[in-house]
């Protein structure tokens, strides 16, 4: 059930938002990329037929829609993952607490975004979030990873866990992969690799080998 | 009664008293023990009989007490005179204090004779009493009941007088008196059968002591003439006596018992009780089972009482008698007409029922009230809480959708200037920085308005929210999944939010535990830490805000805290 990897200059993608301008503001950027943008859509129910039509790669939803602005979003992206499994889904949120989170990754997490919604400004990072859900790796917003790994804890072995070994828990958490936290911690994929097996030894955890597992066992830890 | 009446009647009784003592002394020593007896059972039907004309004064039972007493101590005052007229009257009258005993047995307990046929089975008492003694005293020479000359004359006496004439008369008599005897016990125990309520039990005493005066007029009114005769008539019957004025203490004893108890009975009823409840304490303090409470009906069309029966408050029934409880035109006590002979005792059921109806009424009324500030309370809470859930949806429907928009907007307009322009860039740059902080701000500003995770997802995202943001090590021991009514689910976030605020800022705790449970329709909040310690319930007005919320929803917010132990709040809260 691997996302469908296509070059991404193919990428189509769907978008759900019910502000107007937004939607068309989103739209603009996410063509502006290159990314072919197969349809707009205002409420969950539009988005789950122009998904039906169109197969999308990947959908873009805001998780607050009509008609009770709650989370109609959030319940379109889990049928569509339902239906269409290899649909990548990211959403949108206003929310920096976790609990729709979890009830996103708890599926499959394999090609889910979940990005707060003020990162759209950061265009660079927000379309690249994107392209790598659409590639099925997990995108989780780095706002509420840092939140998660900031939390005060007591006797945790997270206090063990040196700098270096942190910033590696929070970029995995992140969703990142071994190859992307060296590139952006300018460290070897060896180092990475021992960092990881140190700080999984240090948590307890039991060490896993791909990435979309080692995001949820990571997350998971850090919410208790 | 009349003060003059009262010392008139306590005169004459110590006066009788005193005269039979005087008459009577030095007495035979054998007579002694009889003089006494004499002594003892006139004064206390005297006595009796002053103290129920005060405590009865309507009733004819004091007047009929005195006349026994007096009938009873009189002919032996006269027949000790040493005066032949005297003498001979005193000898005539013995005997006619047993028609007046009669009389108060029928009459019994209100005084008055209930019929035509009664009053004519009294009047025979009388003139039989009265008519064979006289017959009787003609044939009677003092010298066969062993008198010698220093006995006065009989002055009726006719010739020698007649043993067998004076014995035959006294047979007849005997035989006639019995007659009459019977007639008058089968009357009291109709009377008895018959009645209801406090009469009823009223009755009971004089049943008993009717059955021993029956069996010792049987025993020594010359009908039988048995061997023991002698003994029982000057054995028994001076006790037998004695049951009248007994009667009257019992009743005495019972009106003030039944006085106590009303006490108790309105006590013991507790709060909030119905009428229906008052009527069955009223009832069982009186010992009155027929006591009915009755009521005017709304539409003005009679009264019914407790069991929904018609009361005609105007023609109450035979034997009955109607009394308004004072403060409350609406309602009325219908009693035996036997209670009526205690004016104080009714008096003060009717006092009794008033303050329990008055009471029922204003806790009513008061209940009535505390309900309505309650809903009233509520459903103040949850308009504020409906006001701040729609404030939320309209800061992130328009304020944030339009700053998201803006940044948008700004991150194109960078990106493209940033070629071209790289100092527009920068500035561009520095205003979607402030836009993205108006945009966090703005967001912490909602989610402090209202958490809408709560709205979206319930207590286990709110509180998993709640614990994540919390500056303090912060662990959920159990949440309940499922929902709540929202005020119920509000109410539980705010205890949580308020809680963990405060440990962060005075708790100096180094965690705080978060645990939500259910039990059969309740919902319990508890949030302890293992801070400091000591912190009071009343400080804080962040802490009074919160017992005001748990108790707008009916709950109850319990905090302990004692110093150095760290601090434990408890909302225990309605869940239907």
């Amino acid at each position: 059930m691997t996302p469908r990897l296509k070059d991404q200059t193919e990428l189509r993608v769907v978008i759900a938002e019910d502000t107007v301008l937004l939607r068309e503001g989103l739209r603009r950027v996410l063509t502006d990329v290159g990314l072919d943008v197969a349809g707009t859509a205002g409420d969950a129910e539009q988005l789950l037929s122009l998904v039906a039509a169109a197969r999308p790669d990947v959908v873009l939803t805001d998780i607050r829609m009509p008609p009770t602005q709650t989370t109609e979003g959030l319940q379109a992206a889990l049928e569509i993952r339902r239906r269409w499994p290899g649909t990548a889904v990211t959403v949108l949120s206003q929310h920096v607490e976790t609990e729709h989170l979890f009830e996103l990754l708890a599926g499959d997490p394999r090609g889910i975004g979940y990005v707060l919604k003020e990162r759209v400004a950061d265009i660079a990072q927000f379309t690249d979030a994107i392209r790598r859900v659409a590639a099925g790796e997990s995108v989780i917003d780095p706002q509420v990873v840092s939140r998660l790994v900031a939390r005060p804890r007591r006797d945790s072995p997270l206090e063990t866990l040196t700098e270096r070994e942190l910033a590696v828990l929070a970029l995995m958490a992140e969703g990142r992969s071994n190859h992307a936290i060296a590139n952006q911690l300018y460290m070897s994929p060896k180092t990475v690799e021992t960092h990881v097996g140190n700080l999984f030894a240090k948590l307890g955890l039991l060490p896993v080998a791909e990435d979309h597992r080692r995001v949820l066992a990571v997350l998971t830890y850090l919410r208790q | 009664m009349s003060r003059r009446l009262l010392a008139v009647l306590i005169a004459g009784a110590i006066a009788a008293a005193g005269g039979l003592a005087w008459s009577g002394w030095p007495p035979h020593s054998d007579y002694l023990p009889i003089l006494i007896c004499y002594e003892v059972i006139g004064s206390s039907y005297l006595v009796a009989g002053i103290a129920a004309w005060v405590r009865w004064p309507s009733s004819r039972l004091g007047l009929l007490f005195t006349i026994a007493g007096y009938l009873y101590l009189l002919p032996y005052i006269l027949v000790n005179l040493a005066n032949p007229v005297a003498f001979t009257i005193g000898n005539l009258g013995q005997g006619i204090y047993t028609a007046a005993v009669a009389h108060l047995g029928l009459a019994w307990p209100t005084g008055r004779l209930r019929s035509r046929f009664e009053c004519g089975v009294v009047i025979a008492e009388y003139v039989t009493a009265v008519g064979f003694s006289a017959a009787a005293i003609v044939f009677w020479n003092p010298a066969f009941s062993g008198c010698d000359a220093s006995c006065p004359a009989n002055v009726l006496l006719a010739g020698d007088g007649s043993r067998s004439a004076g014995n035959a008369i006294n047979t007849i008599g005997g035989f006639v008196g019995l007659v009459l005897t019977g007639i008058v016990l089968t009357l009291i125990v109709r009377h008895w059968r018959s009645a209801r309520g406090w009469s009823r039990r009223a009755m009971v005493p004089l049943v008993w002591l009717a059955g021993a005066v029956g069996i010792e007029q049987i025993v020594t009114g010359g009908v039988l003439n048995l061997p023991l005769s002698s003994l029982v008539s000057f054995g028994l019957a001076p006790l037998v006596m004695l049951a009248g004025p007994v009667l009257f203490v019992i009743s005495t004893v019972r009106a003030r018992t039944a006085g106590g108890a009303l006490g108790t009975a309105i006590v013991d009823l507790g709060q909030g009780a119905s009428p229906a409840r008052l009527r069955e304490a009223l009832a069982r303090a009186l010992g009155d089972s027929t006591l009915q409470l009755a009521f005017g009906r709304p539409d003005e069309s009679g009264y019914l009482d407790t069991a929904g029966r018609a009361v005609d408050v105007d023609r109450p029934g035979p034997g009955r008698v109607v009394a308004r409880i004072a403060g409350s035109d609406e309602a009325v006590l219908v009693y035996d007409e036997g209670l009526a002979l205690e004016p104080q005792l009714v008096k003060l059921t009717a006092a009794a029922a008033s303050m329990a109806l008055e009471h029922a009424r204003l806790q009513a009324e008061v209940q009535a009230q505390l309900e309505q500030v309650r809903a009233s309370r509520t459903r103040i809470v949850e308009a504020g809480d409906a006001e701040r859930r729609r404030l939320e949806r309209d800061l992130h429907d328009g304020a944030q959708q339009r700053l998201v928009t803006l940044s948008l907007a700004l991150g194109m307009a960078r990106d493209r200037a940033a070629q071209a322009d790289p100092e527009l860039g920068s500035l561009i740059e520095s205003a979607s920085k402030e836009a993205r902080e108006a945009l966090t701000e703005l967001r912490e500003l909602a989610r402090g308005i209202h958490p809408a995770v709560l709205t979206e997802t319930g207590l286990t995202g709110a509180i998993q929210a709640l614990a994540e943001r919390s500056p303090v090590a912060t662990t959920i021991t159990a949440v309940p999944d499922g929902r709540f009514p929202a005020a119920i689910e509000a109410t539980a976030y705010f205890v949580v939010s308020e809680a963990l605020t405060n440990v962060a800022k005075h708790a100096m705790a180094g965690g705080a535990e978060v645990t939500i449970y259910q039990r059969p329709g309740r919902l319990v909040v508890e949030v302890s830490d293992d801070g400091a310690g000591g912190a009071r319930p009343e400080g804080g007005s962040g802490l009074r805000g919160l017992a005001d919320r748990v108790a707008s929803v009916g709950g109850v917010l319990r905090m302990d805290s004692p110093p150095g132990c760290g601090t434990r709040l408890e909302a225990d809260l309605p869940c239907p």
